[in-house]
């Protein structure tokens, strides 16, 4: 019983350390622009092939999303997916454990 | 770990294609065999996709002064497999190569087996390896997820390593390049996302242990101790 909510202390813990070392490296860091790391790989691979990154073009025409605003708004719809289907199925859980309960 | 349409030449594309796709064929194939056997894994596929789509959102940033994503695929492949998680993270890839310009259908191929395929593999490895031991059930979950996360990355440094081997020292520099900017980014977030999802993996376990038991994701006797103590 003792130990019984560790998990959510470690998580908070987990969670505090993460934004403390994010405060941390961005006070301390020069030149962090907290780019994605995805952005940065790219950044190498156009050192490595010797080729500037504009060079790349895609192999398969792509959609791009007009502005910074829709693509946030796109990921946010992609999250908000997740979250309905996670509070759904949890909520519905929860319903079938406290009818079992009044049983 | 998105590997950026256009940034990796056609031959790759193609053999990361031909491994996915047989991959996702048998993820498929047994997605319908569970579905078929037990409709209630229906919703349990739906908490451990939800947090796929979640966690593949979230860019947070890291120590190297860059941002990335945890992976999420953790909790689906402790409860089902890693092939039906490939198929899981190919449509949340699909989704972002179509609308977000994040990844494409060139390199999509790429991108599952990093993500969906070699990442879950490991923690399906390391999942199998303690399942039946007497480690602790949510020190399992916690090291599935946070080396299922961890090996997407250093997946992509590989893909991108034999695409783009350095001038001087060849693959193996430019393997420890890449990892330099993926894999050491992401290793405050896979701790972080290991210890969260031990968390939820505590909280199904505490709603829905039945579930868990007829799919064998853990032994009855472990969950039901585990519940006791929830």
């Amino acid at each position: 019983m003792a130990y019984r909510y560790t998990l959510e202390l470690l998580a908070g813990i987990a969670i505090v350390a993460f934004c403390a070392m994010f405060l941390y490296t961005s006070a301390t860091m020069s030149g962090a622009e907290f780019a994605g790391s995805d952005n940065v790989g790219s950044g190498l691979i156009a050192e490595l092939s010797g080729r500037p990154a504009d060079n790349f073009q895609p192999l398969i025409a792509q959609w791009e999303p007009p502005s910074g605003e829709i693509e946030s708004c796109l990921f946010a719809l992609q999250a908000a997916f997740g979250g309905i289907l996670i509070g759904g199925v949890f909520g519905f859980w929860f319903g079938q454990a406290r009818g079992r309960r009044a049983e | 770990m998105h590997i950026m349409e256009g940034f990796l030449p056609w031959q790759w594309c193609l053999i990361w294609w031909i491994i996915a796709l047989p991959c996702l064929m048998l993820g498929i194939y047994q997605l319908k065999k569970v579905l078929d056997a037990d409709r209630e894994a229906l919703p349990l596929l739906g908490v451990t996709g939800g947090f796929i789509f979640i966690l593949s959102s979230l860019k947070l940033p890291s120590v190297t002064g860059s941002c990335s994503h945890p992976t999420g695929t953790g909790l689906s492949t402790i409860s089902f497999g890693p092939w039906i998680t490939a198929v899981v993270c190919a449509i949340v890839l699909l989704f972002q190569s179509l609308f977000l310009a994040h990844g494409g259908l060139s390199v999509l191929g790429a991108n599952i087996v990093s993500m969906g395929i070699v990442g879950p593999l490991v923690g399906y490895g390391v999942y199998r390896l303690l399942r039946d031991t007497s480690v602790n059930m949510y020190v399992t979950v916690f090291l599935v997820t946070a080396l299922a996360d961890m090996f997407t990355y250093v997946t992509t440094s590989l893909e991108l390593a034999l695409a783009y081997p350095a001038e001087t020292g060849g693959f193996v520099t430019s393997f420890i390049l890449f990892m330099g900017i993926f894999a050491v980014t992401q290793v405050p977030l896979a701790i972080v996302e290991g210890i969260v999802l031990a968390l939820v993996f505590k909280y199904i376990v505490a709603l829905k242990p039945d579930i868990l038991i007829r799919l064998k994701v853990f032994s009855e006797e472990k969950i039901n101790a585990a519940r006791s103590e929830c």
